[in-house]
């Protein structure tokens, strides 16, 4: 699944491991959740869409 | 993020069992001599690193259901399914041959280490499938 998980963090100037401690994991599940490279839990999903504000579709994005 | 409290308490039960472990098998490879008749006291003595290997399995799958990091759990239970598999198959190769052959006979002792070099194993998939070494425990 696509995100706009970097661009966000980079709007906020804040490193991957900034957003790790926000959301309390680790910083390779932020990095692996950015690249796509893992889709994250729905209550993972929310608690990212509540620390940016936004509905979750709009960081997580439909593939095609 | 720092340790996660999981595997903090996981290395907390590790080492205090690997003692017990250590001191076990120390034990009773003094007091039982090479091929014991297997009677209570000599089968009590022996039990008790068996025990201990309990202990590391419980300290394992606690690990897994403590662990709050999603992401890093996905990667442990991953490494279990890669060790869980090769130890079957090995196991199980090993038993046929033991069958139809006279290949030496392997004490089924070795179970659980071989289990634990296939987590190393998984440990590699994880890294050349999702160049996760990095956040392996």
């Amino acid at each position: 699944m696509k995100n706009r998980l970097k661009v966000l963090r980079a709007e906020r100037d804040w490193s991957q491991g900034d957003l790790a401690e926000r959301l309390q994991v680790s910083r390779q599940s932020v990095n692996a959740i950015e690249t796509g490279k893992y889709d994250p839990s729905l209550p993972l999903a929310f608690r990212i869409a509540d620390l940016f504000g936004l509905p979750i579709e709009d960081i997580f994005l439909r593939e095609g | 993020m720092a340790m996660d409290p999981a595997q903090r308490r996981y290395f907390g039960r590790m080492i205090p069992i690997a003692i017990l472990y250590g001191f076990a098998v120390f034990f009773a490879s003094l007091i039982i001599p090479d091929d014991a008749a297997a009677t209570p006291l000599t089968i009590a003595v022996a039990l008790v690193p068996a025990l201990a290997v309990s202990g590391f399995i419980w300290a394992m799958g606690s690990y897994l259901t403590e662990l709050t990091d999603e992401y890093v759990r996905l990667l442990e239970v991953r490494k279990a399914l890669v060790a869980t598999g090769l130890t079957l198959a090995l196991a199980s190769g090993w038993g046929i041959l033991e069958l139809f052959t006279d290949v030496p006979r392997v004490p089924l002792f070795f179970v659980f280490p071989v289990w634990c070099l296939g987590l190393a194993v998984g440990s590699l998939v994880n890294w050349m499938t999702m160049g996760a070494a990095k956040a392996d425990a």
